[in-house]
């Protein structure tokens, strides 16, 4: 059942990167555009956290508006469009073949950015609706669900039509994805934008949605890139390999009933959160499982791409863990609803997602374009620029969360003493996104640069043909 | 240059081919421990923490789902049992197992109370007196001063037990009863049993009010 590698083993770059080169770069160009888009939109919207003043005679910039324009750009902009890149490469690379219908892909590419740029106006201009990770006016929702289907129908056909009938967890993970977004995304839709629910019930599904678009969609996507990268560069199969097929269903099965811990503490049933507490206990597995499975990472010997897997596996079994920790109801009582929920939320997008999708980017980009990258040097740069910045927004939004926390359960504390509590802690956050910002734009000038000289020049990359991976390892 | 160095992070190198990753990770899939039954620690330990882990779900679930009910928003709170309430239950036992439960934490077993504190019940004039004044007390709760066999206590406040907004107890009013009857009939009390229907006319004629004071059942009793 197991092929042996054909006599001639195929070279490490073939037809499959060459073909995907244009619609794989205008998804990463658009991806890295809206992050530091996004970057910039977060840095105001920081500043204006601890100094309210600030562009708040510009309509278009107010508190609000840039809160929903950084995240719903950050989700809708970065995160969807790398994402789709990375699952798509990934897909076809397993699959053994090119990429098919890749005009849909490019197409979709297309229309879904000219969407979400239509929704920031609309969110800009006061058509927002006040639904967290779900702000696109209505409008664009349907046009956003159609271009994104066009998208991902290439990563389905390289599924279905792959070479062999074995499959590897990386597939498993981009494959749910891909299937699992339209499905609450569609829903979400229905239920809060179209056809809203009243009462309790809305809020419910909002919180079951902002869950579901990490757990079921955004997740899976950087394990998918994870899975892959790191035994694809260290060469060491993964261990307790067996035991990975039992957290991707701990994943899938249990991941979105923990979406009721963002109301621990609020006006709904006490089963729906005590149901989301004991899910993300459960889903304690499925952290354990992936960072046994993936701890390679963390032995890249100087692989960048690996350090950079590193680090977002670090932040995305820590961001499970703080999880758990935070739907214990006594501990809630002091998180919930401060600056701690932004913390663990900053700490999945910057420090997992985006960790590990910087990892892809710069492991695939060269075997798309047949381009080296211009300077080890920025990519140094982008690497410690990322961490830092995304250690300290993280740390300095959780001690401001903790001290609000705390503030807010003594009745004495005035909303007032409160804000001059946080403020050094929020001045922090700011800094440290001044710096993810900075290091965004190298790697956008660095993506740019290497994509322009992929026409212009001849290409320069050269690949090794990679050693046989052994089943021996663990 | 990369034979130099090895690792040059404008284009990494790939440790293995993508066939031979499917292949490798296939085989491992199909793998039996070695040495037969001698089973590997990793997988014992994560399946010992998974079962751990669904064991103290299903545990956390039964204390504190309140019954999966849709009205109920303390996770602490337990509902009545419906289908308990057609069976015919002797009060004494209902309102002991229930007074055991919950008033007896500050009334203690005996009924005596704590000194200083807690009021006493045995022998009490408010629990063998007037029982619709006993029965406003125990659903709707009583706060200051309580001046109790000619000792004056103000430490702490009867909280409340009925189905009343902001109640941490939400007992029906057959509970009320059965333990009202218990307590009037222990600790050396003779007074009469109370009637849920007495209870739930009483509830009904009161609605949801807050907490009452020593004046406020006086000036009524």
């Amino acid at each position: 059942m197991t092929t042996a590698p054909s006599a001639a083993t195929p070279a490490e770059v073939t037809e499959i990167d060459a073909s995907a080169r244009c619609s794989l770069l205008l998804l990463l160009g658009s991806a890295l555009l809206w992050l530091v888009v996004s970057g910039a939109l977060a840095l105001v919207n920081l500043v204006q956290l601890h100094t309210p003043s600030f562009l708040a005679d510009c309509p278009l910039l107010t508190f609000g508006r840039t809160q929903a324009l950084q995240e719903t750009t950050f989700i809708y902009g970065w995160a969807a469009n790398a994402g789709l890149a990375v699952a798509l490469w990934i897909l076809a690379r397993l699959g053994g073949s090119p990429l098919r219908s890749l005009n849909w892909v490019s197409a979709g590419t297309v229309f879904w950015n000219l969407a979400l740029t239509l929704g920031l106006v609309g969110i800009a201009t006061g058509d927002a609706m006040s639904n967290a990770w779900l702000h696109l006016p209505r409008y664009v929702l349907p046009m956003m669900l159609v271009a994104y289907g066009t998208i991902a129908v290439a990563g389905v056909l390289a599924w279905t039509g792959r070479r062999q009938q074995m499959t590897f967890a990386s597939q498993w993970y981009a494959v749910a994805a891909l299937f699992l977004f339209p499905w609450i995304f569609s829903a979400a839709q229905v239920m809060l934008v179209f056809t809203p629910e009243r009462g309790v019930l809305q809020a419910l599904v909002a919180g079951w949605f902002v869950q579901g678009a990490w757990t079921l969609w955004l997740a899976p996507l950087a394990l998918a890139s994870a899975y892959y990268l790191v035994p694809k560069v260290s060469g060491r199969a993964i261990p307790s390999y067996d035991f990975a097929a039992l957290s991707f269903w701990t994943l899938l099965v249990v991941g979105a009933w923990t979406g009721g811990r963002h109301f621990i503490g609020g006006p709904i049933p006490a089963w729906v959160a005590s149901i989301a507490g004991v899910s993300c206990a459960l889903l304690l597995f499925h952290y354990i499982v992936v960072g046994i499975n993936l701890r390679g990472a963390f032995s890249g010997g100087g692989s960048t791409v690996l350090k950079f897997v590193a680090f977002g596996l670090g932040a995305y079994v820590l961001g499970g863990f703080l999880d758990a920790l935070t739907a214990i109801r006594g501990v809630a009582l002091i998180t919930q609803f401060t600056y701690f929920s932004t913390a663990q939320s900053q700490l999945a997008l910057n420090g997992a997602y985006s960790m590990m999708m910087f990892g892809a980017i710069y492991f695939l980009v060269p075997r798309i374009t047949g381009q080296a990258w211009a300077s080890s040097a920025l990519i140094r740069a982008h690497y410690l620029a990322a961490i830092i910045g995304t250690i300290g927004l993280v740390v300095a939004l959780a001690m401001a969360g903790w001290v609000q926390g705390h503030d807010l359960n003594d009745p004495a504390v005035t909303f007032a003493a409160i804000a001059t509590h946080t403020k050094t802690w929020l001045q922090i956050a700011t800094a440290a996104q001044a710096l993810l910002l900075l290091g965004n734009l190298l790697l956008l000038g660095h993506l740019l640069k290497s994509a322009a000289s992929s026409y212009l020049a001849p290409a320069n990359a050269t690949f090794r043909q990679p050693p046989t991976m052994e089943a021996s390892v663990s | 240059m990369s034979d130099q160095n090895p690792i040059d992070p404008r284009q990494e190198q790939a440790g293995a081919s993508d066939e031979s990753l499917l292949a490798a990770h296939e085989k491992l899939l199909g793998k039996k421990p070695e040495d037969g039954a001698h089973y590997k620690l990793l997988p014992l330990a994560l399946l010992f923490v998974f079962s751990g882990l669904i064991f103290y779900a299903g545990t956390y679930l039964n204390h504190y789902s309140g019954h999966y009910d849709a009205s109920i928003f303390n996770e602490n709170a337990h509902p009545s049992n419906a289908a308990a309430e057609t069976v015919k239950i002797d009060p004494m036992v209902l309102g002991k197992k229930n007074f055991e439960l919950v008033c007896a934490t500050c009334h203690q077993v005996t009924g005596l109370g704590v000194p200083g504190v807690y009021p006493p019940l045995a022998g009490s004039e408010w629990v063998n007196g007037s029982e619709e004044r006993v029965i406003r007390i125990v659903i709707y709760g009583l706060k200051g001063d309580v001046k109790v066999e000619g000792t004056n206590y103000n430490a702490a406040a009867m909280p409340v037990i009925g189905k009343v907004t902001g109640s941490g107890y939400n007992w029906s009013d057959e509970k009320i009863a059965a333990v009202l009857t218990y307590v009037r009939a222990s600790f050396g009390n003779k007074a009469p049993a109370i009637t849920a229907e007495k209870v739930a006319e009483i509830h009904a004629k009161e609605g949801d009010r807050k907490e009452w004071s020593q004046e406020e059942l006086l000036k009524i009793h």
